[in-house]
């Protein structure tokens, strides 16, 4: 999928894909360290279900936005593509919009 | 008093996956354990006298699962049940919070849309196998006689009725997909 096919299916994103996302930029993790680590940077605010994790790797994977990354005890790593991370960063750059324009109503 | 308890046809009456979930986990609630499912416990589920727990259950319709699927949900505390066709069933106790595997809007619709996708091609598959039954038949109507006719007539009044029941049931899964 080329970029801006990708920009159209993912961008705006939902937050559960965001973080996702996010969780892989640095470290590849399987679905049950991408849980902790989620929950982790949002103070436990977003415990993500193994529903949930399964369902938006599946979708992130069949579009190339991750990859497997190897295998231990059975369970798959996932790692970040080239094209994921720059969704992600469109993504950041669409927050840090909403974010300087709903300033002024705080 | 009984230790075991057989019950028919239990996903014919709870139609809507939460509604199968909410029932799985009343029985628990009741002392009614299940120990495995398989292939026919759509049909027939034996439940084991024990006692009551609490426990929440998940049902995930997935046909085509990932190397993963099974691992995810067992790393994140689910006991698999079993499977009936491409029906999954996982449970997990708790004590305080009600806990969920889909945990967004978004995730928890796909999981409703698959189910009431597969619901709805059975219903397509079961309208034309009326169909063409009901083809033959009426080709054949000219030659029969009366008390045949009359058979015929009782038949198509059934196969209406069959073909209303699951248009409803059908309706009512997708109705509900969002829950």
């Amino acid at each position: 999928m080329d970029f801006e096919k990708a920009k159209k299916r993912f961008l705006p994103m939902s937050e559960t894909m965001f973080y996702i996302l996010l969780s892989l930029k640095d470290e590849e993790r399987h679905g049950y360290g991408i849980m902790l680590h989620v929950r982790d940077v949002t103070g436990g605010r977003i415990s993500l279900g193994a529903g949930t994790v399964y369902q938006s790797l599946s979708k992130l994977q069949g579009d190339g936005l991750i990859r497997a990354a190897g295998e231990e005890d059975r369970k798959k790593r996932y790692a970040i593509t080239g094209l994921g991370g720059w969704i992600l960063k469109a993504e950041a750059a669409r927050i840090a919009e909403l974010y300087l324009n709903s300033e002024e109503l705080r | 008093m009984k230790d075991k308890k057989a019950v028919w046809m239990s996903a014919f009456t709870n139609v809507v996956p939460a509604e199968y979930e909410k029932w799985m986990e009343e029985m628990e609630a009741q002392g009614w354990h299940v120990d495995k499912i398989g292939q026919w416990s759509s049909i027939r589920m034996v439940f084991r006298r024990g006692e009551p727990r609490k426990y929440r259950y998940v049902y995930d319709m997935q046909a085509f699962p990932q190397k993963d699927y099974v691992s995810t949900y067992q790393s994140f505390g689910w006991e698999f049940v079993g499977r009936m066709a491409s029906s999954f069933l996982w449970r997990k106790p708790y004590e305080k919070e009600r806990p969920e595997a889909f945990t967004d809007a978004e995730n928890l619709e796909k999981r409703g849309k698959r189910f009431a996708g597969a619901a709805s091609v059975s219903m397509v598959l079961f309208w034309a196998a009326l169909a063409v039954i009901l083809i033959v038949l009426l080709a054949r109507a000219g030659s029969l006689r009366f008390d045949d006719r009359l058979n015929l007539g009782i038949l198509l009044v059934f196969m209406a009725f069959l073909a209303g029941g699951m248009t409803y049931v059908v309706r009512k899964i997708y109705k509900n997909r969002k829950e």
